[in-house]
């Protein structure tokens, strides 16, 4: 899910910076901070929306840099548990698929694919339906739900589930609509 | 199918297999999960975090993917009917020396110099076989006859690749091989993902042994796994590899020569390969395939390659050495010869490596063969028995 919120950093900067562009290094330096990293209680900030306010800057003893504390507007993704989100499959293989929502992705085990899909290896591994009416490749759409995650610095892994309702392909790669 | 109730699920819990019964508390069904496989330290099947570190790693797949065992039995079983659906089996190859040979551009010898000029587009993999790689400084060389052996053994087997190189090299190998990515897609097996140090394993191949077959020039890699293991004849193409081996002769580079395309090592295994695949596949043997064991048709086949021959060793084995344990000794009765250590009537061939000995004589003597023992070699490698007047012998000075 994307939200979108406030949230305050302090930035060091170097006094080399001063002048008068002070405030737009900064910005710039907070953009190339923050943009693409990921927590687990915001997940990963996708962009920054806005500076709504610059503190006063305080020198720190002994070094020369300066800490200014922002307070900065961003769209953060995060994915919850339970939550039901539309990916496109990245790569399929005999032990499930992964599939990607944005900076996310998600492994979807073959125990959380309904039992009628067998796993077709070949060229273009998928998993299909007895009657071929329903496949899953790679580049598919589905929908599906997150039943776990993990965040670390970089990125944000889930594992998810399509065996529910309403859940499973949206859109064949090849599907002539 | 019932699938109208189970709507109120609780947060966490997996979907009620259609039983029409809502599920009242979403902690049962996780207590109740045996987290069969852990990935990026989330259960594969619950979600929850696991912090388990037992079962197999199977870092090729993905990074952080481990497997219990009783889910790669569950895996491995349900995939061997979905090949045996498809009529084919596994096949694992190793890289160095099997399907190609590299060198490290500081190995290069003067005489290989010209090497570098010729190397071919990494772009267009499809049309060369001899490579620079700038990233890992080397040269690779694919044997002859590999593409058209990759293609028509895709389809009769899944394949793998297992090497003892790193991630890194076994990659940039698999992109050159298969630059489409079709044959080994989560596939590439390197040295990391060995469970035991030195040793190669089938516990990380998610097939059933009964339905692997090996091709790799190292017998020693394999010990648990003998009888999957077909041995291929060294493809020694750079200097480096000549030396490592310890041949003193010029290399094929050096030689601007190469291994024959048409009756090279590749060709002729693939041949074998297509027999194999044959026998097992054969429907009128009528029993279960899922019982069948390509190990046994590999032995099988062997068997035919000398069956007839009843040999007799002069000069090869060390004095006092237990003639039946000797390598050579079991080579050829795995080929199907039967050895014996002494002379009669029966004996077809004397195999050794002086024309002056007793039973050397005795074979002239007789209208027996007299070949030297890389006569048995050479059946090993070639799956087939090699014209005996291939393989004289020298008369040593005493």
């Amino acid at each position: 899910m994307f939200f979108h919120i406030v949230l305050e950093r302090n930035m060091q900067l170097h006094p080399r910076h001063f002048g008068r562009d002070l405030r737009d290094k900064l910005v710039a330096k907070l953009m190339k901070d923050v943009e693409g990293t990921c927590s687990g209680r915001h997940g990963f900030v996708v962009a920054i929306t806005g500076v709504e306010h610059v503190g006063k800057g305080l020198i720190r003893d002994g070094t020369g840099f300066v800490t200014f504390p922002v307070k900065y507007q961003c769209v953060v993704f995060r994915p919850f548990k339970g939550e039901i989100l539309e990916a496109v499959v990245t790569m399929v293989n005999k032990m499930g698929f992964f599939a990607e929502a944005g900076p996310v992705q998600i492994f979807v085990s073959n125990h959380l694919i309904p039992d009628d899909m067998e796993f077709q290896s070949g060229d273009m591994p998928n998993y299909t339906t007895s009657d071929g009416s329903v496949k899953i490749q790679k580049d598919s759409e589905v929908r599906l739900k997150i039943i776990g995650t993990r965040v670390d610095a970089t990125e944000i892994f889930c594992i998810g589930t399509i065996k529910d309702d309403f859940l499973g392909v949206i859109s064949d790669p090849g599907a002539t609509s | 199918m019932g699938a109208l109730v189970n709507s109120i699920v609780e947060d966490g819990a997996l979907g009620a297999k259609g039983s029409g019964m809502p599920e009242p508390r979403a902690s049962i069904e996780k207590d109740m999960c045996t987290h069969p496989g852990v990935i990026g330290g989330l259960c594969i099947r619950c979600g929850q975090k696991v912090d388990d570190q037992s079962g197999v790693a199977f870092g090729y797949i993905h990074k952080d993917l481990r497997l219990g065992n009783d889910e790669v039995a569950r895996i491995r079983k349900r995939d061997f009917k979905n090949l045996l659906r498809q009529k084919k089996l596994y096949l694992v190859l190793d890289l160095d020396h099997t399907l190609l040979n590299s060198t490290r551009f500081l190995d290069v010898t003067p005489e290989e110099e010209y090497l570098r000029s010729q190397t071919h587009a990494l772009q267009e993999p499809l049309k060369g076989s001899l490579f620079r790689l700038d990233n890992l400084h080397m040269l690779t060389k694919l044997r002859p006859f590999v593409r058209t052996f990759l293609k028509e053994a895709s389809n009769l087997f899944e394949m793998y690749i297992y090497t003892m190189g790193e991630r890194a090299y076994a990659m940039e190998m698999a992109k050159l091989l298969d630059p489409e990515n079709v044959h080994f897609n989560s596939k590439v097996i390197a040295q990391g993902d060995c469970t035991q140090r030195h040793q190669k394993g089938l516990d990380v191949v998610l097939g059933h042994e009964s339905a692997v077959l090996i091709l790799d020039d190292t017998e020693p890699v394999w010990v648990k796994h003998k009888d999957n293991l077909i041995l291929m004849e060294r493809y020694n193409f750079f200097a480096s590899s000549c030396r490592q081996f310890g041949f003193n002769c010029k290399s094929l580079s050096e030689l601007k020569s190469d291994e024959s395309e048409a009756d090279g090592a590749l060709a002729t295994v693939l041949e074998v390969l297509k027999q194999i695949h044959g026998m097992f596949f054969d429907q009128k043997l009528g029993d279960n395939l899922v019982d069948r064991d390509v190990r046994q048709v590999l032995k099988t086949v062997r068997m035919e390659v000398l069956k007839g021959c009843k040999l007799v060793f002069s000069r090869v084995f060390p004095t006092k050495f237990q003639a039946e344990k000797h390598q050579l000794w079991k080579m050829a009765e795995q080929l199907g010869a039967l050895c014996t250590a002494e002379l009669d009537p029966s004996v077809t061939h004397v195999v050794s490596t002086d024309a002056g000995t007793e039973k050397s004589h005795w074979a002239v003597r007789e209208k027996r063969f007299l070949v030297h023992p890389r006569w048995i070699e050479a059946a090993n490698y070639l799956w087939q028995k090699q014209p005996e007047e291939n393989f004289p012998v020298k008369q040593t000075k005493s």
